[in-house]
């Protein structure tokens, strides 16, 4: 090959304007996926089938196609559907979000059906009313069984976030299609931003890593 | 506002290319992909360090950047790097094989892992050559445990297909959203085109679960 490489050609403010939009998206999507996704598996798990159905529907329909398609849709159609037109920015947060609360409120529901029954019938016998059981028995056994799979749906999420470029909103991978044509240096560019979205995920997948094996140790 | 999915049936011949065409890029990449990553399993558990060192680079590298951005990276640089030009068919088939092998390598790893210590040791004092370790003990097992994984890995990638519409490849979700443009009815066509994503992989992700639990009842007896 005679392609002569110049990094220098590409610029690194943009991409780091663009890591911080996705850093934000990232992070307000996980705020909602990690805190709407528990009750989320409630629903999931309750008798009620009225209840159950929307719930299972919500979260399959979610599970079971693209998030690009997801992303499209939700751009294009909820501004038809529901007359609601807000800022891209808050849009991508709540596509990636409904999306992160799907993946996780399956992550809630594994755990939860993991917590041994019989932690459940001590709960009853000291006269625990459902609540109680569900704020101090359930709950901390499943949040801490799930965090590592919180963890690695966040690290799904970050990646993601990418497709909101897609629609338009500046995220790095935004810069990086911008700062492509604009400088025709798309290896260099694509380069830089893959290592800048690998220097975040990847340390976050050592945690989790060590966040299970250590697990493995204490439960064994 | 009103609805009117009759739009659709103009197109309908166009979304079942665009199908077709998803179906033919998913299939092609599981084979190639899950081919690739039992190697790369096998190459993650290898004794020489350089092999291992390789391997690793090439699935946390993969698994830790968007799928988006290699689809790019495929697309635009490989060709400049290489001096040949690529179809989109091509640089899709390149850039999905390259993420399967990733995800799939590390469910053989896995795998290969759950198959216990003393089914080796067996293997030595039955003194069975170790060709016929591999072939006979270790690689049945091992499938059949990765069954499932791999099951919910196809689905992963006939979702993560859908990215290469960002490219111009023709599939169910770049006709969709051409004929979401040209007909002024995104609601109508992204929804038909969400749905028809979800008719085919919901009862594949069902079948995970099936199967899961009919090889769980194997495997437990």
């Amino acid at each position: 090959m005679n392609y002569t490489f110049d990094f220098n050609a590409v610029s690194l403010r943009p991409l780091i304007e663009g890591l911080v939009v996705t850093l934000e998206l990232t992070v307000a999507a996980n705020l909602i996926g990690v805190v709407l996704g528990f009750p989320l598996a409630l629903l999931l798990m309750s008798r009620i089938v009225v209840i159950r159905w929307p719930a299972t529907l919500f979260v399959e329909f979610f599970r079971c196609t693209p998030a690009i398609v997801q992303i499209v849709w939700f751009f294009y159609c909820v501004p038809m559907l529901f007359n609601v037109f807000l800022g891209s920015m808050t849009m991508g947060i709540l596509a990636l979000g409904l999306n992160l609360m799907a993946f996780n409120a399956e992550a809630y529901r594994a755990a939860i059906q993991a917590v041994p029954r019989e932690q459940i019938d001590a709960g009853i016998a000291l006269g625990l009313n459902p609540l109680q059981r569900v704020v101090y028995i359930v709950l901390p056994n499943a949040l801490r069984a799930s965090v590592p799979v919180l963890l690695t749906n966040g690290i799904v999420i970050f990646q993601q976030s990418a497709l909101v470029a897609i629609v338009a909103v500046q995220d790095l991978m935004y810069q990086a299609k911008t700062l492509a044509t604009e400088t025709y240096r798309p290896i260099e560019t694509f380069t830089i931003a893959a290592l800048i979205y690998f220097a975040v995920s990847f340390p976050v997948a050592q945690v989790v890593g060590w966040l299970e094996r250590r697990r493995q140790v204490l439960t064994s | 506002m009103s609805l009117d999915f009759s739009v659709l049936l103009l197109f309908q011949d166009a979304l079942v290319l665009g199908l077709w065409t998803t179906i033919k890029l998913t299939l092609i990449c599981v084979v190639l992909g899950s081919s690739l990553g039992f190697l790369v399993g096998l190459a993650r558990t290898a004794p020489s360090a350089v092999v291992r060192g390789i391997a690793s680079v090439y699935v946390e590298f993969f698994r830790g950047t968007p799928v988006l951005i290699q689809l790019f990276w495929i697309f635009f640089c490989l060709p400049l790097i290489l001096g040949v030009e690529l179809s989109n068919l091509a640089s899709g088939v390149i850039a999905l094989t390259l993420y399967m092998g990733a995800i799939t390598s590390e469910t053989f790893r896995a795998s290969l892992k759950s198959v216990g210590r003393e089914q080796m040791d067996a293997c030595i004092a039955l003194g069975l050559p170790r060709h016929v370790q591999v072939t006979s003990v270790i690689l049945p097992q091992a499938v059949l445990r990765a069954v499932p994984t791999l099951l919910s890995n196809c689905v992963s990638l006939f979702k993560e297909s859908a990215l290469v519409s960002a490219v111009g490849m023709a599939d169910l979700m770049f006709v969709g959203q051409n004929i979401s443009n040209n007909t002024a009815r995104p609601v109508e066509v992204l929804t038909v085109v969400a749905l028809i994503y979800f008719a085919i992989a919901f009862p594949l992700t069902r079948a995970v679960t099936l199967v899961e639990g009919r090889i769980l009842k194997k495997l437990a007896i």
